[in-house]
């Protein structure tokens, strides 16, 4: 089975292994990720006001693309993406004015015959929980893992609906499914600072202390992640939270496809661990997961 | 004062304001509240009451990052995101100073990215914004560190539809 794939470009530079994992780990599970041909940047951003249409003229040219090439899905890997490419969908499907206006202007027919899917809703609603756990080789046995969701693969919950706002489970079903031990903690939703890192780094700093302590807290080893923003700002700010308070332990952040891959047995040198600013292979190999 | 702030921003972000009780779960829950110089229902009451001047002069407009818990909380499912966008824009179309200046160069340094390449390239998008917002050094550290473990390419990767993308923004007069 060949899915199209979106990879954006983020995971093209910082977030490669995202990418890389990602589309290994399909080959293992029996799909293949089929990069659309020719891509552009989704944007990155969804217009929130009525009258502002210019930044869906990327999102719907990727989609009619997609719709082009013949397909009627569309893989993504980044949260980001995923979002911005999930809520265009949406405006062409409901929104005949705004649609119009749109492809009216980009010279394409497109009327969200596309479905936008994150590769966790591959995981669980096509191939199932219950067979990607029969095909663990080496599950994550005695992992404690904080499933951190953050904003964009969530929100808003009536447009995306990928799982509910408060307590959303399809991240803690995935890492149980290959056999690590989720933990519960309180900030597993809330924001990270995001592109306000760019901006001040202090906020950055603060927003991902408060959910590395909540995640610590709950006795977490390791946080995963399917946004390379929140990767960044997680891992990144380490050091400087670690200047305002010498009791904060490092904690490994790494993305969800990296733990897929391990778990199916795919060579850890492959990984990119070594790209990760809080390197996690001390503590897998603590854990036995990494010879 | 003005009488239409609150009609013009419910007809921009499609959001029943006028709903707005003041329950204060918006702040509560705010990432960023304490960037900002209103609070989130705050702002609220100030679209309302049609304090305009003050709202596009705000802080609060540019701090906020769009991350949505409020609107997905909110009991009168009032999304104040959309809020927050249609007085970032009225804000640039008036012609305000924003009270944030570094974030929109962030923005505009991102889609002058995509405008030159098709893609996003973080480089050479993060030294535009350097020059535009006159940060020259800070987080010069940050890069290196990322540069170092292979996640900055030096070179940018073009999408082969970078005309394309050129024309529509040319056509958009951007």
């Amino acid at each position: 089975m060949k899915y199209p794939y979106f990879p954006g470009c983020t995971l093209y530079t910082k977030a490669k292994k995202l990418d890389d994992a990602g589309r290994e780990c399909s080959l293992k599970l029996g799909f293949e990720l089929d990069e659309l041909k020719d891509w552009t940047c989704c944007g990155a951003t969804f217009p929130l006001v009525n009258d502002q249409h210019i930044t869906m003229s990327g999102p719907t040219r990727i989609l009619a693309d997609t719709k082009d090439q013949g397909n009627d899905k569309l893989v993504t890997l980044c949260s980001v993406c995923f979002n911005v490419l999930k809520r265009t969908n949406n405006v062409m499907r409901t929104d005949e004015e705004r649609r119009t206006k749109v492809t009216d202007f980009i010279e394409r027919d497109y009327n969200g015959e596309v479905e936008v899917l994150h590769y966790l809703q591959v995981l669980r609603d096509e191939i199932g929980f219950d067979v990607l756990k029969e095909k663990v080789v080496k599950p994550l046995t005695g992992l404690k893992v904080a499933c951190y969701y953050g904003c964009l693969l969530l929100r808003p919950v009536k447009e995306i609906g990928l799982d509910v706002m408060e307590n959303p489970t399809i991240f803690e079903d995935f890492i149980s499914a290959l056999g690590a031990e989720p933990v519960e903690f309180p900030y597993k939703i809330e924001c990270c600072g995001a592109f306000q890192a760019v901006h001040s780094m202090d906020i950055a700093t603060r927003c991902s202390r408060d959910i590395l302590n909540s995640a610590k807290n709950s006795a977490a080893d390791l946080v995963i992640t399917t946004c390379p923003l929140c990767q960044f700002n997680l891992d990144d700010r380490q050091p400087e939270i670690q200047k305002s308070d010498n009791r904060f332990a490092p904690i490994p952040v790494v993305y969800f496809t990296q733990m897929l891959a391990l778990a199916l047995d795919l060579p850890a040198a492959d990984l990119g661990f070594e790209r990760n600013l809080i390197d996690p292979l001390p503590l897998l190999k603590e854990k036995g997961l990494v010879s | 004062m003005s009488e239409n702030l609150l009609d013009k921003v419910m007809a921009e972000s499609g959001q029943p304001l006028n709903l707005c009780y003041q329950c204060r779960k918006c702040s509560v829950g705010c990432p960023m509240v304490d960037e900002f110089d209103f609070p989130p229902n705050m702002v609220m009451r100030m679209v309302q009451l049609g304090m305009k001047d003050e709202l596009l002069k705000s802080k609060a407009i540019w701090m906020c990052v769009s991350c949505e818990t409020c609107g997905s909380r909110c009991p009168n499912e009032i999304r104040i995101a959309p809020v927050m966008d249609s007085l970032r824009a009225q804000c640039l179309a008036e012609g305000v100073t924003p009270a944030d200046p570094v974030t929109v160069a962030l923005h505009t340094s991102f889609v002058d990215s995509i405008k030159t390449f098709g893609r996003v390239h973080e480089a050479t998008m993060l030294m535009k914004y350097k020059l535009k917002s006159k940060k020259y050094t800070s987080d010069l550290d940050v890069g290196l560190k990322l540069f170092l473990k292979g996640k900055i390419p030096i070179m940018p990767k073009k999408s082969k539809n970078v005309a394309k993308v050129k024309e529509i923004f040319k056509n958009a007069g951007i």
